[in-house]
Order: structure tokens, then sequence, then C-alpha cells
């Protein structure tokens, strides 16, 4: 495979990577089909943004939200199944119940885990130690500038975190399970180990204060942007869309069995931060995951970091220690 | 103890007539490529096919077994295929109800064991929150431009909703109770889909269509 040059880099040498927008399918059918799939992305996020700008504080909670993401997940899952964008990422029972195994730890181990060592237990530890208040003049800013920094704030510090991960073995064996999905599915974000899923969490959005509308559309940028990434459907994105915010396109490069391919694209809502540094890719690739599509099951996923860590350790330091033979 | 009683589990068993005058190598000669994937191994002796995945991958069309054997035998009308499929996925997942109400229950216990800190400790720390948090209410107001654009103006949290507040910082175990739900009807459903689809699968192979 000859691959693409892309800056100082050949992506798709080791497997193929469609690079460029103008090489990317569109959407087929009728009319009808194409204006949905073109309008979707834009109009659910707009309206979620009206939502939450516009909800009277009764319903606006995160109760609400939490309501709104299982039921535009459900809707995802929907249409995942009525227009896939590839054959071969169909979501079967097993990948379901898998995918869903994740998302109940993170909805409950990790959890409890993150309520004593998370961000903002540890924030909290900080403030106190260094007798830091929160910075309240954030709160005096308006709702949706809020709304933005809040998210670009933490996407900032994930895309640090997530290109930390690749390129840095102690870190990188905690992230590698995640690249061992062969398929993009709505819930496969969830889809690694539990260290992993601590680590990208973190983010020192605490030690703001911010008005609680603030932090609900920020979360919409999160839902209606972000889970995009992990997703089975092909939409006809528009160009600031996908010049602004990562897509399903720019995420399976990242996944692509190609190496230099899977080096790009680590945002997680607003790819224009891989853009800022250079390691933005735009492109699409269908052949995803590592070692030639190997799925790594549930339980070498959680002791995989662990395993692998034990490895790296021995092959450094038990050769110096080792004696000869006589 | 008949293992049967319960290995229904994860185990899934059916026969299909093969169609008039099919032989068994026809048979299984038809049904060979499904067992041409990644991470799976196959053998074949005579009339039997036995095979073995490990790290199958998603798009393998059995993924969900793990392990099988596929035998033509004597019907009391002709030739049948009898097939015993094994699925770790399917046990894992009529097991994982009873983690995740494990879960709950550590997650209850955890509540339980948070200490409630020493009465002079927790004034002092109720008294700085309150300070705090009176310091944070009366800054909580809407910039011109968003009262211009007509959102609604941030409410100070009641005196009901500050207890439900504290008390929503002891981890709550419904989450896992929900998943716990959840994976009960999936297995449900993977136990009937699965069965059904395999069949299905074999019986196109066999007549291939």
């Amino acid at each position: 495979m000859a691959g693409v040059r892309v800056g100082n880099r050949i992506i798709g040498a080791q497997a193929p990577v469609t690079v460029g927008w103008e090489n990317i399918p569109k959407v087929e059918g009728g009319p009808l089909k194409r204006l949905f799939f073109t309008c979707f992305q834009p109009a659910m996020l707009f309206a979620l943004i009206a939502f939450w700008f516009y909800a009277p504080n009764s319903i606006a909670k995160a109760s609400t939200a939490i309501g709104i993401g299982v039921g535009f997940k459900l809707l995802l899952l929907g249409l995942e199944w009525l227009a896939p964008r590839h054959e071969s990422w169909r979501l079967t029972w097993k990948e379901l119940a898998t995918d869903l195994f994740y998302v109940g730890l993170g909805f409950t181990v990790l959890r409890l885990v993150d309520s004593y060592i998370g961000d903002g237990a540890m924030i909290e530890a900080v403030q106190h130690v260094l007798s830091w208040d929160k910075f309240a003049w954030f709160m005096g800013l308006p709702l949706l500038l809020q709304a933005f920094l809040i998210s670009f704030v933490f996407d900032f510090g994930q895309y640090w975190m997530h290109r930390g991960m690749h390129n840095w073995y102690p870190l990188w064996v905690t992230h590698a399970p995640h690249h061992y999905i062969t398929q993009l599915n709505v819930n496969k974000g969830a889809v690694g180990n539990p260290v992993e899923l601590f680590l990208i969490g973190l983010g020192v959005g605490g030690f703001f204060d911010f008005l609680p509308r603030a932090a609900l559309l920020a979360g919409t940028f999160g839902l209606a942007v972000g889970t995009y990434q992990h997703i089975n459907v092909r939409f006809n994105s528009p160009k600031w869309w996908r010049f602004l915010f990562n897509t399903t396109e720019h995420h399976s490069v990242h996944h692509s069995q190609d190496f230099e391919a899977s080096r790009s694209n680590y945002s997680n809502t607003w790819i224009i931060i891989d853009r800022m540094f250079g390691t933005c890719v735009d492109g699409e690739a269908e052949l995803l995951g590592m070692e030639g599509g190997r799925r790594m099951s549930i339980r070498e996923t959680m002791v995989y970091p662990f395993s692998e860590s034990w490895k790296a350790i021995k092959e450094r330091f038990g050769r110096r220690v080792a004696m000869p033979a006589e | 103890m008949n293992t049967r009683l319960i290995n229904w589990i994860w185990h899934v068993r059916g026969s299909l007539a093969l169609a008039p005058g099919q032989t068994s190598e026809d048979a299984l000669d038809r049904l060979d490529p499904l067992f041409r994937q990644t991470g799976t191994r196959h053998e074949r002796a005579g009339d039997t096919l036995s095979f073995r995945k490990k790290d199958q991958p998603a798009q393998d069309k059995m993924s969900v077994f793990d392990e099988g054997t596929l035998r033509v035998g004597r019907g009391p009308t002709g030739p049948v295929l009898e097939y015993h499929l094994i699925s770790r996925a399917l046990l894992f997942c009529f097991l994982a109800p009873v983690l995740f109400l494990c879960i709950s229950q550590v997650t209850v216990a955890v509540g339980k064991l948070q200490k409630p800190e020493t009465e002079a400790a927790d004034k002092a720390k109720k008294e700085a929150d309150a300070k705090k948090k009176a310091a944070r209410e009366a800054k909580m107001r809407l910039n011109p431009i968003d009262q211009f654009l007509g959102a609604p103006a941030p409410e100070k949290p009641s005196k009901k909703d500050k207890d439900k507040e504290d008390g929503d910082k002891k981890p709550s175990p419904t989450a896992a109770y929900v998943f716990a739900g959840i994976f009960a009807a999936l297995y449900l459903i993977g136990r009937v889909l699965e069965d059904k689809m395999v069949k299905t699968l074999f019986r196109k192979r066999l007549l291939g269509t």
C-alpha cells in the first residue's frame, strides 16, 4: 500500500484509509433521506442548546440531562439499525452486551471510585490546602460562553491526556485495550480499561464556579457532538461542523489499523484543537483495530495495563539481576 | 448430576434435516467457510466438524460461540445435522446481573461506612461551606446578554433542595440495580435470538442460498 502524504506523514501505508473529504462517500437515497442525514446533527445540537437555554429551572436539572442522554443514545442505536454506515460494523447481540457491560461499570464502580479520588475530590483537596476559592468571576460571563469554555477547556485537557497515551508507554498500556475494537457503535466510547476511563475523565473544570445551566449546556456539546465519534451511521456533516467538531470519519481514522493514522485526531469534541496542533487528518477508515483485527476479551481488557507493565518491568530490570549460568 | 440441566444456559444445541440426497461430506463442505475466520481453528474427522475460537472479531458471523461440534447423524426421516455450541458470552451475560447486584451491595456498604466526621470538625466544615454557598449564591446572576435573550434567572436553592443535595452525597445503588435488570433482559433476548440466528445461518449455508 502506498499511502497518502499528509504533512510529514504517510497515512494508510499499512491499512486502507481514505484521506480527504472529497473522497468520502455521501449518504445515498431519496431527497428526504439525504435531507434528514444532512440536517440531523446541527438540528439536534441547536435544539438541545435552545432547550437547556430556555428550560425552566424546575426542568433544567441533572436528572433531565441523564434522561435526555439515554433517549438520544436509544435514538442513535435505532439509526444504526436502520441505516448502518458499514455492514461490517453492524451491532450484534454480543457487541451490545459487551458494550453495555463497560457502560454499566462506568455508571457504578467507576462513579463510586471517582467520588473519592476523581478530579472533583482532588481539586477540593488542592483548594482546601491552598485556601483557594473557586474562580467566581466565571459565573458572570454569558451562559453560552461559559458553556463553550467548560467544554473546550475540558477537551483541551483530554486532548493532551489522549496524545500522551499514544506517546508514553505507561499511559499507552491503559489506553491500548480501547484500540482493539474492530467497529464503531454508539456505546463503544465506554469500552476500555477502567484506569484509562478514570484518567481521561480528569479535568480542571472544578476550579471554576459556573452556573448550573452552563454546565448542562456544556454537557450538550459532549452529547450532541462527542457521541458521533463512535457510531455506525453516515451523516453528510456540514463543512463548518467537520472543521470545528470531531466526527465519525475523524475517529475512524484514529481507530484505523494503520499505525500513523491512529496517531491523529485525539480530541473528543473539538477537532479544531487537533487542527491547532497539526494532528488532524480528515478522512475515514473501515478496517479498525490492532494486531490485524484481534478482538480483546473483557478479561484481557481488565488485566492488560497490569500484565503489560509487569512484562515491561521484567524486561527492563530482569536482565540486570539475572545471574549467569554456571 | 446431569449437567444438561444447567448448561443449557450457555450451550446451544439443535438439529437440522439435510436436503434429500445430501451427503455428510457435502453438508460439511458447505458449512466449512464459516470456520475459516480469523481466530478460529477447526478439524474434520469423518462426519464430525469441531471448532474452537479465540479473540474472534466482531465481524465473525459465529463470534458469540467459542467452541462446538457439528455432526451429521441419522434421524428418523433421513440424515440430520446435529450441533452443540458453547458460548461464554451467554454465560457471562447470565451471571452479569449477579455481578451488578453485588456492586449495588458494595455501594450500599460503602455509603454506610462513610464515618460521620467529628462533631467539632463537622460543625466548622458546615459553617465554612454555608459561608461559601452564601457568597456563591450572592454572585449567581445572569449576564445582561442572557437576560436580554430571555434565559430564566438562576434560583437560589431552597432548604428542601439543600437537604436533598446533602443526602445525594451518599453513593446510590440505583444504577447497579438498573444494569442488573438490563443484563437479565439481555440474556433472555440473546439466548433465544442467537439460537434462532445460528439455525438460520446453518440452514442458509446447507441450502446454498
